[in-house]
């Protein structure tokens, strides 16, 4: 297990390693995902700057210089319920913990934000780019 | 699981039936396993999929030792396709209470089922409280897997779209369906047979399950005592939650009951077979009477004497800690 906290600089530099030596993100088309999302745990942002598949950069608290398509909110303890290794049900997957807020109208889930015609074209390496959040924190595993 | 020494051939067969379904004829295929006198065991699968979804179970020995397990594709899904005599391709296919129900009946009747047992799941579970209510004489038991009186918000636009890659779009808007502590092959395989469906077709189930099913102010229509019902939802469905299972049965009151299925999925018979199986073993005992005692309010793999893959994770993990 990374022994970075969630979100740190080392953290994200481990993340950034997970992702651009990730099989799964070069094949069927998905080195063509470049579509920059961002990821909000309370008030602190990061963009991440996708380039054919790659996470190219994250950026700290992006700002009018930077553009994104879409992103994921949620309150830093649902965050670290997403990583485990083993997370609770409806914090264990993007579409699961929008849907409990947004249908349900539930709190203490993560929320998609942006442009959805560009997450449904980009939905799955998206979510593999997020289930990767997983593997970082916990140093691989299947989970 | 299910590695066989090459060579192997499976008990499991696969037919077609000619169905009447409200005076159209349909071709619907279907694989079963099992002895012809065994217990019917009928198995409808999930919105936008096709009969594969019970694979592993149709290679259980220790159930299709007793029960004819039979798991057909609905039309339009899998190997029965579009009814020939019709221009379907003029009109959207669209999915309704009626035509599902009357299509499981017809299903059952062109197959000369005595007192068969249905069970489905996701769509297929939802549908059990229109058989119950509905058909109650036609079948020997129901059992609704992640079931509820309701299930809105899945009647998505963007799963039948031309600025997407359906396939991939309508497998994977289901892959947090599943718990993360199912095999990771077992939940591959079942995004696969996901993206094998029709254009229009998973959407167009959808129409039933998030839009015409609503028995949120029906569920005292229901007479659970001619029929038993069984709901059965797993902890990982953010669709149709264990409590929204309590609830349904709640509302339907005698001869309904609900239990709730622990570290699993919606797409519980797929994505974790193994586990299923055991849980599902505790249902059929308990509608043919051979179980002892109630089933309890939830069922844990510690129930059932299954251990989850989360150890699979660890061993990952301490290889990767070791090599450093």
């Amino acid at each position: 297990m990374t022994e970075a906290e969630l979100a740190s600089h080392e953290w994200w530099e481990q993340y950034k390693e997970t992702v651009n030596s990730d099989p799964e993100m070069q094949v069927r088309g998905h080195d063509r995902f470049n579509e920059n999302f961002y990821v909000q745990l309370d008030d602190e942002r990061f963009l991440v700057a996708m380039d054919d598949g790659k996470v190219s950069e994250v950026i700290p608290n992006p700002g009018l210089n930077q553009e994104w398509s879409f992103g994921v909110e949620g309150g830093r303890g649902a965050w670290e319920e997403f990583v485990q290794e083993v997370p609770p049900a409806f914090n264990h997957e993007i579409i699961a913990s929008n849907y409990r807020t947004q249908v349900k109208g539930e709190s203490g889930h993560l929320q998609l934000t942006g442009n959805n015609r560009q997450i449904f074209q980009n939905l799955r390496p998206f979510q593999r780019a997020l289930d990767l959040m997983r593997h970082t924190h916990n140093n691989g595993g299947n989970l | 699981m299910n590695e066989r020494e090459p060579g192997t051939v499976e008990e499991i067969t696969g037919k077609y039936v000619h169905v009447d379904v409200n005076g159209t004829t349909q071709r619907v295929y279907f694989e079963e396993a099992g002895p012809e006198d065994g217990i019917p065991l009928l198995c409808q699968h999930t919105a936008g999929c096709n009969n594969q979804e019970w694979r592993h179970l149709l290679a259980d020995e220790e159930i299709t030792d007793e029960y004819r397990v039979i798991a057909y594709d609905l039309p339009f899904h899998g190997k029965s396709v579009p009814p020939t005599g019709q221009e379907w391709w003029e009109e959207d296919y669209t999915l309704t209470a009626d035509r599902f129900a009357a299509t499981i009946v017809a299903i059952a009747d062109a197959l000369e089922l005595e007192d068969p047992i249905y069970m489905g799941s996701s769509m297929g579970g939802n549908i059990t409280l229109e058989l119950a209510d509905w058909h109650p004489d036609r079948f020997r038991a129901l059992i609704g897997l992640e079931c509820g009186a309701y299930s809105p918000g899945f009647y998505i636009d963007w799963l039948d779209d031309p600025h997407v890659n359906t396939t991939e779009v309508n497998a994977y808007s289901c892959w947090g369906l599943m718990a993360k502590q199912s095999p990771e092959q077992t939940r591959r395989e079942t995004m696969y047979l996901y993206e094998q469906g029709a254009t229009g077709v998973f959407k167009g189930d959808l129409y039933y399950y998030s839009v015409d099913h609503d028995y949120r102010e029906k569920l005292g229509d229901i007479d659970a005592t001619e029929c038993p019902l069984y709901v059965v939802n797993g902890e990982y469905d953010y669709l149709t939650t264990p409590e929204d299972g309590k609830e349904v049965a709640e509302g339907v009151g005698d001869g309904c009951v609900s239990v709730e299925i622990a570290d699993i999925g919606h797409f519980p018979m797929s994505e974790n077979p193994v586990l299923f199986n055991a849980y599902l073993k505790e249902i059929l005992a308990d509608i043919t009477g051979e179980r002892s005692g109630r089933l309890p309010e939830v069922l844990t793999p510690d129930d059932v004497g299954v251990e989850l893959n989360r150890t699979e994770a660890r061993a990952v993990r301490r290889e990767a800690e070791e090599a450093e």
